[in-house]
């Protein structure tokens, strides 16, 4: 069956499916799909495959192939809960869509400070596969999530997303991996994070590869909360690789940082759609944006748009930019004047580009990986 | 007296627009030629030229380094044959680590030796070394590629490179400019150190206070694309006096 085919009727979630019916799908005309091709994915036939709980393995991580967990860690209580309550303000169709397709939601409270990895695997040819996480961050509570996705499937069209309550004085961070390597492959992640007051949000982005991936997060910060939001695209072949954001302040003196990082090359596209929304009561917040793009030849192409709106009148910052050109060709030829070669040479300007988000994220296990797969996809 | 690098009816364009037409230019193992001229006589397209600069073509003409025809060499092929260029602007590369560009360089010339790498303990030994040796900062092994250094931080890195790099083709290209006189006698030092019967300087500039610290064997005029004239540092001492008119129209 098509996208359209869908039958949601019969849906449980009652509120999602007001919301669908009110929003509609999105179409190409929908500004966060605007540049992304949602049509022909949409148009595809799939196959609706719904994830069936199953017995998990004892591991120290998490692992949920097509939906389901496979493997957990003994101590971490995970549940599948009815999907029920969710963010009534999301800006994308497909979160709603993701919801009512969902008939439970992988649900893990934390109330420990934790260190959690997860690793999905997209197995199913031509599935539509639809599966969602609650992450509940218990108050005073700090975790890091570091996720790993493993794209195995063709032809497939896999809705996934995050909803993530931080509570009071906790702390999330997010680093999540992405490496696609079949080009007939698409992923719409819709993910919603709500972080109560004085709570912190830090993520890591990392899109690498050809296959057609968008993730729209919509990010709401109470007073005193945090949001630190950075992300890279290294994009190839007919890659659509791309993030889009609305971030909305909504507490006073609230801080959101954002930093996009974007490597384009071949006939692929990167985009970077990010909104910043100072709300009426968000007095004295701050609010930054940046984005960088090099594109390594003529058919790359990155859209990017920083984006703000301020509803207040009293706002300590707000500063935003984005550029978008080709490597420093005068920085190439200083470290080929040198004797590097120029296959490493532009490998040394690219991390040199990358050096601020990496810095950031102060892992030089990731930045490793990060090289690695830079060489392998050369 | 040996030659290292023979310059031979050398033209060159940059875009559509010819700067070298014609140079002749012959220079010496163990000697130090300095090269002047006035704005746009094509001293800074000559030494692009020589490394392999891209927005530099070659369009008719030898340059021979040690006997070999360079001009379709990669530029990264002509500095592992041992040419090296002192840059005018060095460039900033945030995130590359001074000490990791360096080790890297080395380790390129090392291999292509036939030489083992350096891992990183020894060449911080040498680095280390060399750095004391000029009076640099230790800190700016830390610190990345040219990212924030001062104009004089930025020549004396050149020529922590060079020493690291034992280069046997220096080109100096206007190392003396932005210098006060405590750091260009301090970079000059430094030049006079690795001078030896094996390396050929060629020291670009428009004034005459480095050649008091660093004495040339020869000194070429260019203008206009063309060497001009070719003779000892008396011709320095006209053009203090006459100025370029004194070597009259091309």
């Amino acid at each position: 069956m098509r996208v359209a085919d869908i039958n949601l009727q019969a849906a449980s979630n009652k509120a999602a499916l007001q919301k669908i019916k009110s929003m509609g799908l999105p179409t190409p005309k929908t500004e966060h799909y605007r540049y992304f091709g949602i049509k022909p994915i949409f148009d595809k036939e799939y196959t609706l495959v719904t994830p069936t709980p199953a017995k998990k393995e004892i591991a120290d991580h998490i692992e949920i192939v097509d939906g389901v967990v496979t493997k957990a860690p003994r101590n971490l209580y995970i549940e599948y809960a009815k999907s029920t309550k969710i963010d009534d303000s999301h800006y994308d169709q497909v979160y709603y869509l993701s919801h009512l397709l969902v008939p439970h939601t992988i649900t893990i409270e934390i109330e420990e400070d934790s260190d959690i990895t997860i690793i999905h695997k997209f197995t199913q040819n031509g599935a539509l596969l639809p599966y969602r996480i609650h992450f509940v961050i218990k108050p005073n509570t700090h975790v890091q999530i570091t996720e790993d996705e493993f794209i195995l499937a063709q032809n497939a069209l896999y809705l996934y997303g995050y909803d993530i309550d931080i509570q009071k004085d906790a702390s999330c961070k997010l680093v999540q991996n992405r490496v696609s390597n079949f080009d007939e492959f698409a992923l719409i992640a819709s993910h919603s994070i709500r972080c109560e007051t004085n709570a912190t949000f830090e993520l890591f982005t990392f899109d690498f590869g050809n296959a057609k991936t968008l993730h729209n997060y919509h990010i709401q910060l109470g007073e005193h909360a945090q949001c630190d939001a950075n992300h890279v695209i290294f994009a190839k072949e007919s890659a659509r690789l791309g993030n889009t954001f609305h971030i909305e302040n909504r507490g006073k003196e609230s801080k959101t940082s954002q930093l996009s990082r974007n490597i384009i090359k071949d006939a692929a596209r990167g985009i970077f759609d990010g909104l910043l929304i100072v709300k009426n009561p968000a007095k004295y917040s701050a609010i930054y944006q940046d984005s960088k793009t090099i594109l390594l030849n003529d058919g790359a192409y990155m859209v990017s748009k920083p984006q703000m709106e301020i509803y207040t009148e009293f706002i300590s910052e707000a500063t935003h930019g984005s550029t978008t050109g080709h490597l420093d060709q005068e920085a190439l030829f200083y470290l080929r004047q040198r004797g590097i070669d120029k296959r490493q040479a532009k490998e040394m300007l690219v991390l040199s580009f990358l050096n601020e988000i990496f810095e950031k994220l102060g892992d030089e296990k990731i930045k490793e990986e990060f090289i690695k797969l830079y060489e392998e996809q050369q | 007296m040996s030659t290292m690098m023979k310059i031979d009816n050398l033209h060159a364009k940059i875009g559509e627009k010819e700067i070298l037409k014609g140079i002749d230019l012959e220079l010496f193992k163990g000697k130090v030629h300095a090269v002047m001229g006035p704005n746009g006589a094509g001293k800074s397209t000559l030494s692009k030229a020589i490394v392999g600069h891209p927005d530099v073509e070659v369009t008719e003409g030898k340059i021979l380094y040690k006997d070999k025809n360079i001009v379709d060499l990669e530029p990264e092929e002509r500095a592992l044959e041992g040419i090296f260029m002192s840059f005018q602007h060095p460039v900033e590369i945030p995130g590359v680590n001074n000490a990791y560009f360096l080790r890297t360089a080395l380790n390129a010339k090392r291999k292509h030796e036939g030489l083992k790498p350096l891992n990183a303990a020894e060449f911080l030994r040498l680095l280390k070394e060399k750095i004391k040796e000029l009076g640099m900062k230790e800190e700016m092994i830390h610190r990345s590629l040219n990212e924030g250094f001062s104009g004089g931080e930025k020549k004396l890195n050149e020529i922590l490179q060079m020493e690291i790099l034992e280069p046997d083709f220096v080109i100096l290209d206007e190392i003396d400019s932005g210098l006060d006189i405590d750091a260009l006698k301090k970079v000059s030092e430094a030049i006079n150190n690795m001078r030896d019967s094996n390396r050929t300087f060629m020291i670009i500039t428009h004034y005459r206070k480095i050649l008091d610290y660093i004495e040339p064997d020869y000194v070429h005029v260019l203008k206009s694309g063309k060497v001009l004239r070719t003779g000892g540092i008396e011709i320095v001492d006209a053009l203090e006096k006459e100025g370029y008119k004194i070597f009259g129209e091309e």
